[in-house]
């Protein structure tokens, strides 16, 4: 069976591309960087797609706002709307929810905000954790509902929110398929387990389908057990551990999880 | 501490670049090439807005404070005008439409209000927002201007995301207390020229 072809679209100022090929490829998937200066509809040749993080068109007027309007986002949303799977990390989640893709529908559904933390403004870096949760979302299909994965965050507008209450009726939903928590699982007691304020603790939103998901934590970054911070806890930092006691840095890290749910979606299509 | 002489309540800093802003010019191509309510866009600027209230210094003190610290704009490539009196001459064409466009959960800029606390000895609440100049060629109507502003879909809105921002309108006598007089839900429309 050929190896299902994964576009990693890069817009000017975007700076993930590199490591979300590598690791698409590490979990048996073809990847190529898809630069915005190509024919849109050469994007329909894709089995699925990924918007990395970075700093699109210098997050100019809002970050995601410019490229989300580029021409590339309309071919995304008809090929999304076939229901192949759309991956949107940091950057690329505010790119899908300025493009409306996420959570779908109509119109805008929500926005992802500046930070709200206590004592602090603006960008803000650490590894946190998530919990997955039952939802029809394919980056996750597989996984059980209560693994919590370390991830680690970067951003300074991350933050989901909606006029309404609406982040709360997606998470009933199913559609907050990755929750900010605890390192034991317990859901977050605000700051700074949920290290941006974002609404019902959400660190990641998809459409009512499931196949397009707009993810605040950079999976790509914690590909190799050896990049885990010293302070990761639990049973993936006695894994960490192992793996650097044994010279073996770049044995899978928890955010190869992701990636390999898309491999397992894909090959059951 | 200065023993100036204390007496304005509120001012406002209108900061834009000396340059082209490269989010404006973005911003104008986007709109033009990719939103219907765009095509008859003529310029775009992009202005950050300051307003303080509190015990201010009046005149060249004022503006003096505001030069000297990188909390409100940097001198070698920005410019600040200050404007304290609600009948000013106007910065733009009159046929301009001005929107202001500010963080819903709170515009406060506790760096600054430390800074000129330090500097001054008094309490001041500063406030930030940004402030876009449309002009339209053959001149844009309040309706156009506003379908410019809100995010509904891809070829609709471009300003404001209105699940995280607030917005207001205004012909080009705008409203000196404008961010601190749009409290909360502040879509409301400020009523200016009209269309």
């Amino acid at each position: 069976m050929s190896l299902a072809q994964v576009a990693v679209i890069q817009f000017p100022g975007v700076n993930c591309e590199a490591e979300s090929v590598r690791a698409l490829k590490r979990v048996g998937l073809e990847a190529v960087v898809f630069r915005w200066t190509r024919r849109a509809s050469e994007l329909r040749d894709f089995q699925a797609y990924l918007l990395p993080g970075g700093f699109s068109y210098q997050d100019r007027v809002r970050a995601g706002a410019l490229a989300a309007k580029d021409p590339l986002l309309d071919v995304l949303a008809g090929e999304a709307d076939k229901g192949k799977p759309v991956l949107g990390i940091c950057n690329g989640a505010q790119v899908l929810v300025e493009a409306g893709l996420v959570p779908g529908g109509e119109s805008i559904g929500l926005a992802l905000a500046t930070n709200r933390m206590p004592d602090r403004e603006g960008y803000y870096s650490r590894w946190i954790h998530v919990r997955i949760e039952s939802s029809p979302c394919v980056f996750t299909r597989g996984i059980a509902p209560g693994t919590v994965l370390p991830l680690p965050m970067a951003h300074g507008e991350g933050r989901f929110t909606a006029e309404s209450s609406s982040v709360v009726s997606l998470a009933a939903a199913g559609q907050v398929p990755l929750r900010y928590a605890r390192p034991e699982g317990e859901a977050a007691s605000g700051f700074p387990d949920n290290p941006n304020g974002a609404a019902a603790d959400a660190a990641a939103v998809c459409n009512r389908r499931g196949n397009v998901l707009a993810l605040m934590p950079h999976p790509e970054r914690a590909q190799d057990l050896g990049a885990l911070a010293r302070t990761v806890p639990g049973a993936w930092g006695e894994r960490r551990d192992r793996a650097l006691a044994a010279g073996e840095p770049d044995q899978p890290g928890p955010g190869l999880e992701l990636f390999s749910a898309l491999r397992r979606h894909l090959e059951e299509r | 501490m200065s023993a100036r002489r204390v007496t304005l309540r509120l001012a406002q800093a209108w900061v834009e670049l000396i340059a082209d802003d490269p989010a404006a010019v973005s911003a104008l191509a986007v709109a033009r090439a990719r939103l219907s309510a765009g095509r008859t866009l003529a310029t775009l600027r992009r202005l950050r807005l300051f307003e303080l209230r509190g015990a201010l210094p009046q005149g060249q003190p004022l503006a003096d404070l505001l030069h000297r610290s990188t909390q409100f704009y940097n001198p070698h490539k920005e410019r600040c005008h200050v404007r304290t009196r609600a009948r000013e001459a106007s910065m733009w064409s009159d046929d301009a439409w001005v929107v202001l466009v500010k963080d819903r959960d709170g515009c406060r800029r506790a760096a600054a209000e430390r800074w000129w606390r330090h500097e001054t000895g008094d309490a001041v609440e500063v406030h930030e927002a940004v402030a876009w100049v449309l002009s339209f060629e053959p001149a844009g109507t309040r309706e156009v201007a506003e379908e410019l502003v809100v995010l509904r879909d891809r070829r609709h809105g471009l300003l404001c995301n209105p699940h995280a921002q607030a917005w207001a309108l205004s012909g080009t006598d705008v409203p000196l207390a404008w961010i601190t007089a749009e409290r909360g839900d502040a879509r409301s429309i400020v009523p200016g020229r009209t269309s």
